[in-house]
């Protein structure tokens, strides 16, 4: 595919980075505050094992969110990425860069980083990209430089040093074409040693099948306005300098071609060795350095008979830049920049006091409710909605206590008569919290999402459950049931009619009368409920997609609206105890039996 | 990392098995015992013996012999061991007419498949060559070329699914010949794309891989066993074991510039090795190479020895961490560097370079070593005397 670089410089790069391979995105995010961007050009990373990953702005920090897939990224995050910098193993550069191709609607092209790609692989992914217009730089490829404005790879360096070179932010006439990573580093080394400037600068790879071909990197340059000169680095090993040669033999490049073919020393083995590259090697003559480098010159390239008077022939290139570009003065303190010992995104401490979310502390507490706080802290950004602040309120005061009888609250009580201080006696208590007690908030959460996500039949949804031997987290409780239902569920359901849509709420509901004909106490408990109407509210009024509310439940989110009341219960009936100042507990003889295990 | 010739033994099995028979041939080994594996052919056939070492024009260099007894196997055997050859490859000798000798070759390429075929195969393909044409694969051309050879044209399509299923590269028989609906391989020569070995699940894997003439030395071998085991990559190939001049190159496209400017200025014979690394190793492994590279220069008896270590700017390759294991190798060999005067050239670039080259000069400068250090702001090419 020819690239389109005019077009590439006059659109703004949102990339995503398929793998994750941190010097390179640090080195992207460097180069774009360094152009003066107020955001990084990358917006996510698709890896695996991590939700976000720390990075520099500056000498600040940032997170970069890491997704699992294409699937779990929000839908406008889909729509907005233009470009992708795979950094995968070679093993998986087909499967990810196709599912890359299918996913994003407006992507253009992108770079594959991966050296010892299968050459099948490569060749289906050319054809792929045939047909839907978009490029891939690589396999093989340290990627796309365009002074100022992109940073698509290693290409130009990864240290901070490196990058304070100008040729990287500079714009100028040249572009710099390479099938050697390395060489194009160098390359820009010596064109910016001479004082010139590069229009562009592609590395398109050393593999058998580059995917952007030698001759199409050179078309994308001839097309480029911008572009007065072309550098082009080759190495011995098939016949793709010949098409190039042919091209400028028919006046299809038209603009000067200085290039160097490395690999003449071949002939200096008894048998032709393979080079560093899977493309490097020169089995009969037409494939050797030398008659490439005769069939260009024929053609009227520029060639260099060594690396050394390349140097010297590109010295006399013409260079179009005019202003210097400086080197920010700022910028040199990013070399002594470190990395914090742990991120806080919620809140921060300032000399005048605490500060959530940006705002003061104490202005929160005059404007907002102990709801409000808590729940924009839990949810880690300032909520919106009246009703998710109301209904954390509610649920606070219900699931307050359940009286001494309950797990917690029973360790609680235990620890206290055992002489246990408050924090002990809380912990406790706070530690019978799981999947069987309180602590099924969140299990049911994920219930629900699954059921509105899959559009699973409530019927299919209970069988899955039962056919597993396995509880439906949310459903069932030891005391109520049909005929004699839980008080405080009536009321969350009651709170709930405020909501328009309730399809978490529905779904729970049609999961409720299927479990109750089979037994009467699988009723849809407090967590359930609490669960499906806090999802309801999140959706609804927060405007949280599917996808985030996953990743609620993957941080635990939901438990925490059972937890923070009943935490006041456990202490409260801690405080009960102690005035009282009951002895040690211990179980009377008879509540203990003893029963010989059968055989 | 690339294009790579596995054994026609190998080569052969693979494709028989594709087609649903089995293959008959026997690989003898120099260091197996002769005597035993040839027991076991049927003393009343006749045989071929050749090497299979991934070499051509085998018949016409007295590689190969054909129409053998089985008592004169073990003669020829012991004639072509002698000739420093390692593996060889008996097949039964099937008797035919030359004009049914044929000629097919496969290449992966962008297009797809090419195929090359004549129906003038055999050891005179060389002067035949007008008679090969060539064709992109479709359903097409394949009938064209199927009715040409006069081949089912089944045989050819399963020839071209087994290439594409194996991840093979490059095939070529010639000559073949049909024999009933069999086609039979009577010389084979198989090229994979070593990338794949992965995906091919066990089908050939890297120890079908044959190296051409004489075997590896032992420093390519651990060259090789280095590369083998890191993401990095390292490459080693012995020129002139006898010569002055050693090469610790970096980056792919770079090391092969600096060996050019070698040829170049006409040294090319006094070159060891061509030492090669890049894919950011770590300095174990930087460590490890350098000592193979040092243990070839303790080899040779050549005077005013030389080692360029030398590369491009590098875009990722961390020059500290690289250097520090080259340095910790050289210290170690640092009395045998100083007694024989070698002098060391340095020249990189790349992340962390000013440390790393700053650690390469205090080394030099410590312990009294000849040499020279340079940064990027040496032209890449220069540092080669």
């Amino acid at each position: 595919m020819i690239i389109d670089i005019e077009k590439l410089r006059n659109s703004e790069p949102n990339i995503i980075v398929l793998g994750s391979y941190p010097p390179i995105i640090q080195s992207i995010l460097d180069f774009d505050f360094i152009v003066g961007r107020t955001r990084p050009s990358i917006h996510g990373v698709i890896g695996l094992n991590k939700k976000s990953e720390r990075y520099f702005w500056g000498d600040k920090e940032l997170l970069l969110p890491v997704y699992r897939n294409l699937e779990v990224t929000p839908n406008n995050l889909n729509n907005k990425i233009n470009l992708f910098l795979s950094v995968v193993s070679a093993r998986r550069v087909l499967f990810t860069t196709d599912i890359t191709l299918k996913s994003l609607t407006n992507l253009l092209g992108g770079v594959i980083f991966a050296e010892n790609t299968p050459e099948t692989h490569s060749l289906k992914l050319y054809k792929e990209i045939q047909s839907i217009n978009r490029f891939i730089i690589g396999p093989s490829s340290v990627g796309l430089l365009i002074p100022g404005i992109l940073k698509l790879g290693a290409i130009g360096g990864v240290e901070i040093k490196q990058l304070f070179n100008p040729i990287l932010y500079q714009p100028g006439n040249i572009a710099v074409l390479s099938a050697s990573g390395g060489m194009t580093n160098e390359l820009l080394n010596v064109v910016s040693s001479l004082g010139k400037r590069i229009s562009f600068c592609m590395s398109f790879g050393g593999d058998r099948f580059p995917i952007t071909t030698p001759m199409e990197a050179i078309v994308s340059a001839e097309k480029d306005t911008k572009t007065s000169h072309i550098i082009y680095f080759g190495e011995l090993g098939g016949v793709d300098e010949f098409k190039i040669a042919e091209l400028i033999s028919q006046n299809k490049i038209t603009k000067p071609v200085y290039t160097y073919i490395a690999g003449s020393v071949s002939e200096a083995f008894s048998t032709p060795p393979q080079f560093g590259h899977a493309k490097a090697i020169a089995r009969n003559f037409n494939e050797s350095a030398k008659a490439k480098m005769k069939s260009l010159k024929e053609a009227g390239a520029v060639v260099g008979s060594s690396f050394t008077e390349l140097v010297s022939l590109i010295e006399k290139i013409p260079s179009s830049s005019k202003e210097n570009f400086a080197i920010d003065k700022e910028w040199k303190k990013l070399i002594n920049r470190q990395r914090a010992l742990f991120v806080s995104t919620i809140s921060h401490e300032t000399d005048y006091g605490v500060r959530i979310f940006d705002d003061d502390l104490l202005d929160l507490a005059k404007k907002h409710s102990f709801s409000y706080i808590t729940a924009s802290l839990l949810l880690g950004k300032k909520i919106t909605s009246k009703e998710l602040e109301e209904f954390v309120d509610l649920v606070m005061k219900l699931l307050v206590d359940n009286g001494p009888s309950v797990s917690g609250a029973v360790n609680t009580i235990i620890s206290a008569r055992a002489g246990k201080d408050m924090v002990s006696s809380l912990a406790s208590g706070l530690l019978t919290i799981g999947n069987r007690f309180g602590g099924a908030v969140n299990k049911a959460a994920e219930n629900w999402i699954y059921g509105v996500e899959s559009g699973i039949n409530p019927g299919d949804f209970v069988e899955e459950h039962s056919s597993n031997a396995k509880p439906i987290e949310g459903i069932g409780h030891k005391k109520y049931r049909v005929e004699n239902p839980d008080p405080r569920v009536k009321e969350l359901r009651r709170w709930a009619s405020k909501l328009k849509n309730r399809k978490f709420l529905a779904f729970a509901k049609k999961v409720e009368s299927i479990t109750t004909d089979k037994k009467s106490n699988l009723i849809l408990n407090v967590d359930g409920a609490m669960a499906a109407i806090l999802l309801d509210i999140l959706f609804e009024k927060e405007g949280l997609s599917i996808k985030e509310l996953k990743r609620l439940t993957e941080v635990e989110f939901f438990n925490a609206f059972f937890i923070i009341p009943r935490s006041v219960g456990f202490i409260s009936h801690y405080l009960d105890q102690k005035r009282m100042d009951e002895g040690l507990f211990r179980l009377p003889k008879e509540e203990v039996a003893h029963v010989s295990r059968t055989q | 990392m690339a294009r790579v010739i596995i054994s026609e033994y190998k080569a052969k099995g693979l494709l028989s098995s594709y087609f649903g028979y089995k293959y008959e041939g026997f690989k003898i080994l120099k260091e197996g015992s002769l005597q035993k594996q040839i027991k076991t052919l049927q003393p009343d056939k006749r045989y071929v013996i050749k090497v299979d070492e991934g070499i051509k024009k085998r018949e016409k260099s007295g590689f190969l012999f054909k129409d053998i007894q089985r008592q004169q196997l073990k003669t020829y055997a012991r004639k072509l061991f002698d000739k420093k050859f390692n593996r060889l490859l008996i097949e039964e000798y099937i008797p035919h007419s030359k004009k049914d000798e044929k000629f097919i070759a496969l290449e992966r390429v962008r297009e797809g498949i090419a195929i090359y075929y004549s129906n003038k195969g055999g050891v005179d393909i060389e002067n035949q060559k007008n008679t090969v044409k060539k064709e992109i694969y479709s359903n097409k051309t394949i009938t064209k070329i199927s009715n040409f050879l006069k081949v089912n044209v089944k045989i050819l399509e399963e020839l071209i699914s087994g290439f594409d299923k194996y991840c093979i590269s490059f095939l070529e028989s010639n000559p073949f010949i049909i024999k009933g609906e069999r086609i039979i391989f009577l010389d084979l020569a198989i090229e994979v794309d070593d990338t794949a070995e992965f995906f091919v699940n066990g089908i050939w894997s890297k120890a079908d891989l044959v190296t051409t003439h004489s075997a590896l030395t032992p420093e390519e071998l651990s060259a090789n066993l280095l590369a083998e085991k890191s993401p990095a990559s390292f490459k080693l190939n012995l020129l002139n074991p006898q010569g002055n001049i050693f090469t610790l190159f970096s980056g792919g496209g770079a090391s092969i510039v600096l060996a050019d400017e070698i040829y170049n200025k006409g040294k090319a014979k006094d070159i060891v090795d061509y030492a090669e690394y890049s894919g950011n190793p770590n300095d174990e492994e930087t460590y490890l190479f350098t000592k193979i590279i040092i243990s070839l220069a303790k080899k040779s008896p050549a005077k005013n020895k030389l080692i360029y270590i030398a590369g491009g700017v590098a875009n990722f390759t961390d020059i500290r961490i690289t250097f520090r294991g080259i340095i910790r190798a050289l210290d170690e060999e640092s009395v045998f560097l100083k007694k024989h005067k070698v002098k060391i050239y340095v020249r990189r670039g790349g992340p962390y370079q000013e440390e790393g080259l700053e650690m390469m000069r205090d080394f030099l400068d410590k312990q009294g070593l000849l040499g020279e250090v340079y940064g990027p702001e040496k032209v890449l090419t220069e540092i080669i005397k």
